[in-house]
């Protein structure tokens, strides 16, 4: 959710960067407290409540497929995939993020979407050796002082 | 059998044309990133394999022989690694290759005209071979190795090649030097803007516009409609249009004056004005110079135009993707169709003429269904056809006596499994034809076989896919050779001995692997099965060889039927529907308790029409959550598939509905959901989805479980 805090770390950032085309659009969400950011180029649209169809055999954070207008898409619960817990709603909410990654569409759970941010690629730092959460290929300290993880979707794609 | 041969000659133009253009987009890509991936040159090489191979097969010989050396060409970069190419040679060099490459394409699409046009190919392609020689010498002293064998021979062609193409260099300038094509009194020669693109069709749209003004003109090139090379031809030389009066060309000046893009233009008069003869000279003229492309086209044109419709015939080509999106909106039409007519507030309501529309309405969506759905079929001879001709001439070639039978041609498939099933097809036949049957008749009756091998195609249509076996009674594969020479090839994944026999027959599908020692004209570089696998699994379908020493091999295909409205019976786990297809269920009833049997290992049977079948619970096998598990609340479903019958144990049955299979996403295919009973996915009426099963891999499932 932009708010006035948001809007001027961005434009903090874009003072900052030395070439405009570093900066990147990146979709911000939230999942199991932690921010995650991703390629927003890879975003095709943010779906609400809309029904899972459970697949059986496919692994456990795969939640099953839907319907979007016609197309089957499969969803990735990002926090199953990253081996948090499930985030359980009581009343069955739940927000989807709907990526084109090279042609494969594929929809991932979040707990809540944010904000879209500016974000200069030159300034994201490699994960730590400690990372061993291969989803994450990256961290950027905001302006605000806040920092976030971005998401590799190539490696989401891999399955 | 005339028939036939165009049906094939079309299908190799089109195939070898759409071939062409992927490989222009190969290359311009690669050319864009300044160097090849393993991926770009695999493909090419596939490319040019596969058009040697058609080619070879509709006896093209000139296009063969260019596509043998170009492949020859990428044989090499591959074998000595794309890497070290990229490396070891300079960026003229590289720069070099792609123009050789481009010139060969357009060498091969000149000749694919000339097929289409019906005019000999050219014989002397010398010239062609001589520059991939020269080039393919190169790259061989870059990389240290002693001369290609080939290229000595070909050595002596030289001068006299260079010769004729020095020749042919003159007649061209001659051509392009001759002030004016005809006897007009007046011309006008028009250039376009630099870079405005589309010269010939730009022209094109000048001449329609002058022809409102003045019938009687000229103008050159002549097939600037069709032929897009002549773009390049006014970009030098201008746009020439030759007219009887003044007046014409005042006219004509006008009109020139309100188009766009036009850079200059020149009045030119000529000095002798037309006397015998007016516009003949410049067509018969033409017509006599040498085969060489450029100056031979507009003449060929004119003539050929009558003919090229004759060979069209009826026949349209269509975007397969068109009729997909026709399809899935049929799809949608039934649905919405059946939620229209049995929306639960028109339940109670007694009303006679909706009921009525609503019958019309059905029976129209049914015939538009099955329309879409028989466009999209056609019978799978045509493929089969091809092979006859290429078992013929291999037989020919290699003093082979083989018989293929072809058993179910008639099958009809999907237009997108019949493209995709063209190549594999020929290329198991080749191998069969090559390494399968033995070398002799000799060999063949000290085994005790007939003298005469032969090699069975067979198609069948089984509920849910399409299987095509390809069948030889030759030598069978060697697992033991495979396995050396895989291990040579460096492409297993784990020790010797712990291959078992299946894993080995599938190592002959990886890139690069070749049984045969050799280079041949048929086979033997390891791009064969590769291609077969990649593109039978483009069309979701699965390879599998079986093979016996001595006895033969038999390649498999099974391709299921992707897209397909089926009658299916939906049903209720838990939460979750399936849909069965109907034509699987044999019944469905309610049981007692007291009917199951149960089994040493505690397995449930039960007894129908005096034979045992097992009961497997859907919710089992899934892992579902449901609140029936008591076998007397639930329904038994009796399916069979081939030679698998037993039933399944679900919640309740929802009611038959007529379905559009949609395959599942490709992403989730690495989960092994096709081996796991799940053929794809079908939405409702409501909008949601229902999954839809495959009571034959289901079957197998449950057996690994059980």
């Amino acid at each position: 959710m932009p708010n006035s805090n948001s809007a001027d770390s961005n434009t903090d950032i874009l003072e900052e960067s030395s070439s405009v085309d570093n900066i990147k659009k990146y979709l911000t969400f939230l999942s199991d407290n932690h921010v995650f950011a991703i390629d927003a180029s890879y975003v095709t649209e943010i779906i609400i409540n809309h029904t899972i169809t459970f697949l059986p055999i496919v692994p456990y954070y795969i939640k099953g497929i839907i319907n979007l207008r016609g197309q089957i898409i499969p969803i990735i619960d990002i926090r199953l995939k990253m081996g948090k817990p499930e985030n359980i709603k009581e009343d069955g909410s739940n927000c989807i993020v709907v990526l084109n990654i090279d042609s494969t569409m594929l929809g991932i759970m979040v707990d809540n979407v944010q904000q879209v941010l500016d974000i200069d690629k030159s300034k994201i730092s490699p994960p730590t050796v400690n990372n061993c959460e291969e989803l994450v290929n990256g961290m950027v300290t905001l302006a605000d002082g806040s920092t976030v993880l971005t998401i590799d979707c190539d490696v989401i794609k891999r399955t | 059998m005339d028939n036939g041969m165009d049906n094939m000659l079309d299908m190799y133009l089109f195939e070898t044309n759409s071939l062409l253009e992927q490989l222009d987009s190969i290359l311009l890509n690669a050319e864009k990133s300044k160097l090849f991936t393993v991926d770009d040159v695999n493909e090419i090489f596939r490319i040019m394999h596969t058009i040697k191979g058609s080619s070879a097969m509709m006896e093209f010989s000139s296009l063969m022989k260019i596509a043998h050396k170009t492949e020859d060409l990428f044989y090499i970069i591959r074998e000595k690694g794309v890497e070290t190419f990229d490396d070891v040679c300079s960026e003229a060099e590289h720069h070099e290759l792609f123009n050789l490459v481009f010139n060969t394409i357009d060498f091969m699409r000149s000749e694919i005209e000339k097929i289409e046009n019906d005019e000999p190919l050219t014989d002397n392609i010398d010239q062609e071979l001589e520059k991939i020689n020269n080039f393919i010498d190169k790259i061989n002293t870059h990389f240290g190795n002693a001369q290609n064998s080939d290229s000595t021979e070909k050595t002596a062609d030289e001068p006299a090649a260079e010769n004729s193409e020095k020749e042919q260099q003159n007649e061209q300038h001659k051509a392009s030097n001759e002030d004016l094509p005809d006897k007009s009194p007046f011309f006008l020669k028009v250039f376009f803007d630099d870079g405005c693109g589309m010269e010939n069709l730009r022209a094109f749209m000048l001449v329609t516009a002058i022809k409102d003004v003045c019938s009687d003109f000229t103008f050159y090139p002549k097939d600037i409609e069709t032929n897009s090379e002549t773009a390049h031809q006014i970009i030098d030389n201008g746009f020439l249009m030759g007219f009887n009066s003044k007046e014409d060309l005042d006219k004509s000046v006008a009109v020139l004056k309100g188009q766009s893009n036009i850079y200059t233009y020149e009045v030119i008069e000529n000095e002798q004005p037309a006397k015998e003869e007016k516009i003949t000279p410049a067509d018969t003229v033409k017509k006599e110079e040498p085969t060489e492309k450029k100056t031979k086209k507009p003449a060929v044109n004119s003539s050929s135009s009558s003919h090229s419709s004759q060979n069209k015939q009826s026949l349209i080509s269509v975007n397969l993707s068109k009729l997909d999106s026709l399809m899935a909106i049929v799809g949608e039409i039934v649905i919405t169709e059946s939620m229209v007519t049995s929306c639960p507030e028109l339940a109670g309501l007694k009303l006679d003429s909706f009921t009525k529309s609503a019958r019309q309405l059905r029976k129209l969506t049914d015939e538009l269904q099955d329309i879409s759905m028989s466009i999209r079929m056609v019978p799978i001879s045509g493929v089969f056809q091809r092979m006859n001709r290429i078992v013929r001439d291999m037989g020919q070639k290699l003093n082979k006596d083989v018989e293929l039978v072809l058993v179910g041609e008639d099958t009809e498939v999907d237009k997108a499994i019949v493209d995709c099933i063209g190549d594999p097809i020929m290329h198991i036949v080749r191998n069969s034809m090559d390494h399968g049957i033995e070398e002799t008749a000799e060999e063949r009756i000290k085994l005790g076989k007939d003298p005469k091998g032969k090699i069975i195609l067979k198609a069948e249509h089984t509920g849910s896919e399409v299987i095509i076996s390809i069948t030889d009674d030759g030598k069978g594969m060697d697992t033991q050779a495979i396995l050396e020479k895989a291990a040579r090839n460096g492409i297993l994944t784990k020790p010797e001995s712990e291959y078992t026999k299946k894993e080995i027959l599938n190592l002959t599908l990886i890139p690069g692997f070749s049984t045969n020692e050799t280079v041949t004209e048929f086979s033997g570089r390891g791009v064969g099965m590769d291609v077969v696998k990649k593109n039978i699994e483009q069309v979701g379908g699965v390879v599998s060889i079986s093979s016996e020493i001595g006895e033969g091999t038999c390649t498999t295909l099974k391709i299921p039927l992707t897209m397909a409205i089926v009658d299916g019976m939906e049903i209720a786990v838990g939460k979750s529907i399936f849909t069965i297809p109907i034509h699987n269920i044999r019944q469905s009833f309610k049981i007692s308790a007291s009917e199951i049997i149960h089994n040493v290992d505690n397995s449930e049977v039960i007894k129908r029409m005096d034979e045992f079948y097992p009961v497997f619970r859907l919710h089992e096998l899934y892992g579902l959550q449901t609140d029936v598990t008591n076998i007397e609340d639930g329904i038994i479903i009796w399916v069979e598939a081939g030679d698998k019958s037993y039933c399944l144990f679900v919640d309740e049955l929802l009611g038959g509905q007529q379905v559009v299979v949609k395959p599942l996403p490709t992403y989730l295919n690495d989960f092994n959901i096709k081996n796991s009973g799940i053929a794809g996915c079908t939405i409702l009426g409501d909008g949601n989805i229902s999954i839809i099963l495959d009571v034959a891999n289901l079957y197998l499932k449950a057996q690994n479980i059980y």
